[in-house]
């Protein structure tokens, strides 16, 4: 059963079609990571899955609940963009109850809830910084933090580890992928990277002018050679019989 | 090579910027305590002890201090107002000019044009005469040199309002206030939530220094609340100058007595505002 339901979806900026005939089933705590170039769409249908662009054409689904004219406020889903967008004047704690506070929940349930997310983290003495204090690392947790607090029904990450060094990406990836199976998220990644989107996703779509392709299983995605695997396969493992050679 | 500039550097601003201020304040403490002047005659508190007496100085400051408060939070607020509703429009080169056009126009000159526009015979009280909704220019409420101050704040809020605009405009851009209200929105926060808190907290945040300071600029500003205030009270730049310039040459160092209270109240507050400013970012560091 499709948790996210999205049938023929297209959306236009004047004469460039920017999403063609967009569709999307996704089960609910799956992962779809989805694979394109720049200007291919990607951000455009997220925006558009997010209520912050109107689709031309074409349905939503979430839970089976229409979404296409719900305001973004109110559809539970929650757009991570490149860049964390930590809110500058509140501390790390404040920013993860932010979207607790706005639901107007009970004092100590917000208290509760922030530290465990906090612990959960890896975030123990950074509740009280403010972000320009602590790491990009760290901010990028923050911005999940605050995010998987709300329980969101649907995630949506715009290159969410983009800026960050390998290193601390590497970190991010395991952190996101165990925050995955803890909370049950559902989420569509958005990446450049082809080893990033194998990595996260348990479906890997690959966008190209606006149309995008599911592939069901990693194998699927492997054996298709317009994704490009096989290329870096081979000039991965031409390198190394080089080397041995 | 590099502390030496430093410390040409420093000695040019000790020369320039807090020289001629240290001597003035020691010549109005000087001139304030008897010890020079024309009519004084040796070391005495009298003048101090007369202007602590009278509470001219304390009304003055309260009144300079109210004044400056509304004219701040009236300008502040009618700035954020616009810039949060109509940031997009704002940036559209015609709109941008008529934004930045208010700045070229001098106090004086707007004070002036206040006196034209809401005095008993000014423009809006013929108006009102002329469509019968008043009998007579007397019955026009007096809006310039009246107790309330009104003239005062409309021509301050004219002079400030548009610089706070830009300067908000700036920050909204800068802090990238757009894309923090789309997290928040996704986040579940109504358009209400978001303005109050996110993004009038955001420029509140950036530019608090700056608000500061425009109201320590406004408690001592001269030009327009000598044109368009009242006898009395008056605001404290008015009343320090009306005391140097009377005809009786001992009421000269009550002036200096208020003009040294005066520095020491402002020079304690701009310590205690920038001692705390410094103390948050070292602490954010």
């Amino acid at each position: 059963m499709s948790f996210l339901e999205i049938k023929k979806v297209g959306k236009s900026f004047g004469n460039q079609e920017i999403v063609k005939q967009l569709d999307i089933d996704l089960e609910a705590g799956k992962t779809l990571s989805i694979l394109g170039k720049s200007g291919c769409g990607k951000t455009t249908m997220l925006k558009m899955i997010a209520g912050l662009e109107s689709p031309d054409e074409g349905s939503i689904k979430v839970g089976g609940t229409m979404m296409n004219s719900v305001p973004p406020a109110k559809r539970g889903i929650v757009y991570l963009y490149q860049e964390d967008l930590l809110f500058p004047h509140l501390s790390v704690y404040e920013n993860i109850a932010f979207g607790l506070r706005i639901k107007r929940m009970d004092k100590s349930f917000i208290d509760k809830e922030v530290r465990r997310m906090i612990a959960e983290l890896q975030l123990e003495g950074h509740a009280d910084k403010m972000p320009e204090a602590i790491s990009g690392g760290q901010r990028q947790r923050v911005s999940f933090g605050r995010a998987i607090i709300t329980n969101p029904l649907l995630l949506l990450l715009d290159e969410p580890f983009g800026s960050l060094d390998a290193g601390t990406r590497k970190d991010m990836q395991l952190l996101f992928t165990d925050l995955s199976a803890t909370y049950k998220i559902t989420s569509l990644f958005v990446t450049h990277d082809m080893k990033e989107a194998i990595l996260m996703g348990d479906e890997i779509g690959l966008m190209r002018e606006g149309r995008l392709k599911i592939y069901k299983s990693q194998q699927a995605f492997l054996a298709d050679p317009d994704t490009g695997v096989a290329n870096e396969i081979d000039f991965w493992g031409g390198l190394t019989s080089n080397k041995s050679d | 090579m590099k502390s030496k500039s430093r410390y040409i550097g420093l000695a040019l601003f000790l020369l320039i910027g807090l020289l001629p201020f240290g001597l003035a304040l020691v010549y109005a403490l000087l001139y304030s305590f008897g010890i020079v002047g024309i009519a004084n005659d040796g070391f005495t508190t009298k003048f101090w002890q007369q202007v602590l007496v009278e509470d001219t100085f304390v009304q003055s400051m309260l009144y300079s201090i109210v004044i400056s408060i509304l004219s701040v939070v009236f300008s502040v607020g009618i700035a954020m107002l616009i810039a949060i509703k109509y940031v997009s429009k704002l940036e559209k080169p015609f709109m941008s000019f008529v934004s930045y056009l208010p700045l070229c126009m001098p106090g004086i000159v707007v004070a002036f044009f206040l006196i034209q526009i809401l005095s008993e015979a000014g423009w809006i009280s013929r108006l009102a005469y002329s469509i019968g909704l008043i009998d007579q220019l007397q019955s026009f409420p007096s809006l310039v040199n009246d107790s309330l101050a009104i003239g005062i704040i409309v021509a301050f809020v004219s002079v400030v309002m548009p610089f706070f605009l830009l300067l908000f405009i700036s920050v909204y851009r800068q802090e990238r206030l757009d894309e923090l209200a789309h997290v928040a929105s996704s986040l579940g926060a109504s358009p209400l939530q978001i303005a109050i808190k996110i993004k009038i907290p955001i420029l509140l945040h950036r530019t608090r220094m700056i608000i500061i300071l425009y109201f320590i600029f406004l408690l001592g500003a001269y030009e327009i609340p000598l044109i368009l205030g009242q006898e009395s009270p008056q605001m404290i730049s008015v009343m320090v100058v009306r005391e140097l310039n009377q005809y009786d040459l001992t009421k000269i160092s009550e002036g200096y007595v208020v003009a040294v209270m005066y520095t020491i109240l402002i020079s304690l507050l701009t310590l205690v505002v920038f001692s705390y400013h410094r103390s948050k970012t070292v602490s954010h560091a």
